[in-house]
């Protein structure tokens, strides 16, 4: 009889299972693992299907042109000022919120006490814990006001920049308004990341940079911001892939007009494609509209999808490299 | 052989010793040139908008921050020299940018409180809106249907979401099949899912299979839509964190797989996946539109999950937010104060249970 043989190691995971409850267990587990693929596909069927009759009755000019009237004979409807529009409040709300988060995130690990940074970071959690509909609520009550204010001052000193310009007087339901609300919500999301890749700077890089005479600039100019791009660029992304699709804040903010509003940011009126969705479902006028905005539903997930994937694959990446 | 003994005794004082670090000494002089770059320019300032009628945004705007910065690069200029001129610039906006995030955070929850408290009392918790038109005033009628119904689809949604959720994190850390990178790609493909397409997913199979409409059950796959990644995601954390002795452990006592997962590395990781449920239920518990799109809206309590459209805090918000009515408004402002506790106390429990230790 021949001994085994103990030089072999033998990998025990990989040791094929015969045990039949196993071979359940394996399976049920395998059939769970997939229902995130599953469930994706399924949305990308169900909706991608409603682009037939969009594409049918529109042509390409649904995704190019900006119209809405589907009483008509024949009817019109477009949604490149809703997607340009996403796009816009998104940018909106990243100009606001990638600056404060950065700051914030370097107040949080470089400047402040541990004990007022802990708390700091259990205050951001909450603040990405509060639900879009109140933030609605409260943009709408106590925002607005302050904010249309803000923009008259803005028009005032700085209307001959084209982007300041106010024709219409009219300073509620802004792209500005909304941009800011995102903002709001991107701030925790974009900080969290950015407190993390910052705070896993290794000390002895700052050490030794302090050491150099670096001053605090220096050391985050040369050092900290640099070592941490990858990751603040990847939870910038993960803000943006949620601002465009947000969709019950923008609600009470901003005025859907079927009019591409290119760069009038305090100019009353804008688009959203999310926000079309909700704000046409409630008079809905029959199928045909129904399955337009569900074709406007398929293009939105395509483009959060897309942004997702480019943060996640760009947050993975630096990980990988730091551990 | 001679053996480097380390002295566990002594750890402590080790720990205790203060780190020397002569470069970071601070000149005596910081102190005061801190305090008076700080009060001056709000002293100059504050007398502007008490003498003048400059509206208090363009006096922050234009003049303080200005001045702020000016103030602090002269204190940082006259302390440390030239070199701390840009400290300064990057330490006064970090701390404008926290004050800022701070006061956005404190008006948010300041006026719930003040105008959700208003609205709140005994019956606006427990009763419902049968007999209550907009106008009616706050002495009568509540949000006990819409609670009820948030419940309701909250525990729909945690049916569906929570096994499964779990069962791709075990695919993840115990199974380790060849799937292993498709699977996180994919749930964190989910994760990104905007709430109004998961609302419109569930409503085109509604609309194509005209088996049930709007309804509690509608709502609550939608939810299960968004809960899943946050599920899957925290347990897959949690697991990672059980000691990969207890696993070899039970395999080597002749185990099972399917036992070893279930009797022992499930039950290390309990609390922690108590952690996750709870922030799966955070994370949806405030979602307005998949319920706009998939649950609709009623004023009565519905108790039946495929009894037709059924209401929830969030959907109530939204439905009385921009009426014409003071009253609508108040019950706004009480159901969103209501549901800010609901997210707060879920929280709260996350934390406590994410507090015990893994293994214990």
């Amino acid at each position: 009889m021949s001994q085994p043989d103990v030089e072999e190691r033998r990998d025990l995971k990989a040791a094929a299972t015969s045990h039949r409850g196993d071979r359940i267990f394996n399976g049920i587990v395998i059939a769970a693992a997939f229902t995130a693929l599953v469930v994706l596909a399924g949305i990308a069927i169900f909706l991608g299907v409603q682009t037939i009759p969009a594409f049918q009755s529109q042509g390409l000019s649904f995704l190019t042109t900006t119209a809405w009237d589907i009483n008509t004979d024949p009817p019109t409807a477009g949604i490149w000022g809703m997607l340009y529009g996403s796009v816009l409040l998104a940018v909106i709300g990243l100009v606001i919120a990638v600056p404060v988060s950065i700051l914030l995130s370097i107040f949080m690990v470089f400047l402040a006490p541990k004990k007022l940074a802990t708390a700091l970071t259990n205050v951001i959690d909450l603040m990405a814990a509060i639900p879009s509909v109140i933030l609605g609520l409260w943009a709408f009550y106590i925002l607005n006001p302050t904010a249309e204010e803000w923009q008259q001052l803005l028009n005032q000193y700085l209307g001959w920049i084209p982007i300041f310009e106010n024709a219409s007087g009219n300073y509620l339901g802004t792209p500005f308004i909304a941009g800011f609300v995102l903002a709001i919500m991107m701030i925790p999301i974009v900080t969290s990341v950015t407190r993390e890749v910052l705070a896993r700077t290794p000390p002895e890089l700052i050490n030794a940079a302090e050491s150099l005479g670096c001053s605090m600039w220096t050391m985050l100019r040369f050092v900290a911001l640099p070592y941490g791009r990858g990751g603040i660029v990847g939870g910038v992304m993960l803000g943006l892939g949620r601002a465009l699709g947000e969709t019950i804040a923008v609600f009470f903010v901003l005025k859907i007009v079927f009019d591409t509003n290119w760069y009038h940011i305090i100019e009353s009126g804008g688009g959203s494609v999310a926000t079309l969705i909700v704000s046409r479902f409630g008079e809905v006028s029959g199928e045909f509209e129904l399955s337009l905005l569900l074709a406007a539903g398929f293009f939105l997930f395509v483009m959060t999808l897309v942004v997702n994937v480019i943060a996640n694959l760009i947050v993975a990446r630096t990980g990988r490299i730091k551990s | 052989m001679s053996t480097v003994v380390f002295d566990s005794a002594a750890l402590p004082e080790l720990q205790q010793q203060k780190i020397q670090r002569p470069w970071r000494r601070k000149p005596a002089k910081l102190g005061w040139s801190i305090a008076i770059a700080s009060i001056v320019p709000l002293v100059i300032v504050s007398a502007m908008f008490w003498s003048t009628n400059i509206p208090g945004a363009v006096l922050m705007t234009v003049v303080y921050l200005p001045l702020q910065l000016v103030a602090s690069g002269v204190a940082a200029w006259a302390t440390k020299g030239t070199r701390g001129i840009l400290d300064s610039v990057i330490i006064v906006n970090a701390i404008g940018a926290t004050l800022f995030a701070m006061m956005v955070l404190v008006s948010v929850l300041g006026s719930l409180f003040v105008r959700g408290w208003a609205a709140l009392s005994a019956h606006f918790i427990y009763q419902n809106n049968v007999y209550i038109s907009p106008s009616t005033p706050l002495d009568y009628g509540g949000i006990g249907h819409a609670i009820l119904g948030t419940f309701l689809i909250v525990f729909i949604a945690s049916l569906i979401a929570v096994p499964i959720g779990i069962a791709t994190a075990i695919y993840i850390t115990e199974v380790r099949g060849r799937a292993v990178p498709y699977v996180r790609f994919f749930v964190q493909a989910m994760s990104g899912v905007p709430s109004v397409v998961a609302g419109l997913f569930i409503l085109t199979i509604v609309v194509a299979t005209d088996a049930f409409s709007q309804s509690a059950l509608a709502g609550g796959l939608a939810y299960a839509i968004l809960m899943l990644p946050t599920v899957a995601r925290t347990a897959e954390e949690v697991l990672k964190l059980v000691p990969e002795d207890l696993r070899t452990g039970a395999l080597a006592l002749g185990s099972t797989r399917s036992r070893t997962v279930l009797r022992v590395v499930i039950p290390a990781a309990k609390t922690g996946i108590v952690t996750a449920v709870i922030l799966g239920i955070a994370r949806v518990i405030g979602e307005t539109a998949p319920l706009l799109l998939a649950a609709g809206n009623s004023d009565q309590t519905v108790l039946n999950p495929v009894g037709g459209p059924i209401a929830a805090i969030p959907t109530y918000i939204f439905n009385n937010v921009a009426l014409p009515y003071p009253d609508a408004v108040a019950r706004a402002w009480g159901s969103a104060l209501v549901l800010i506790i609901l997210v707060a106390v879920l929280f709260t429990l996350a934390r406590i249970f994410g507090r015990g230790r893994i293994g214990k």
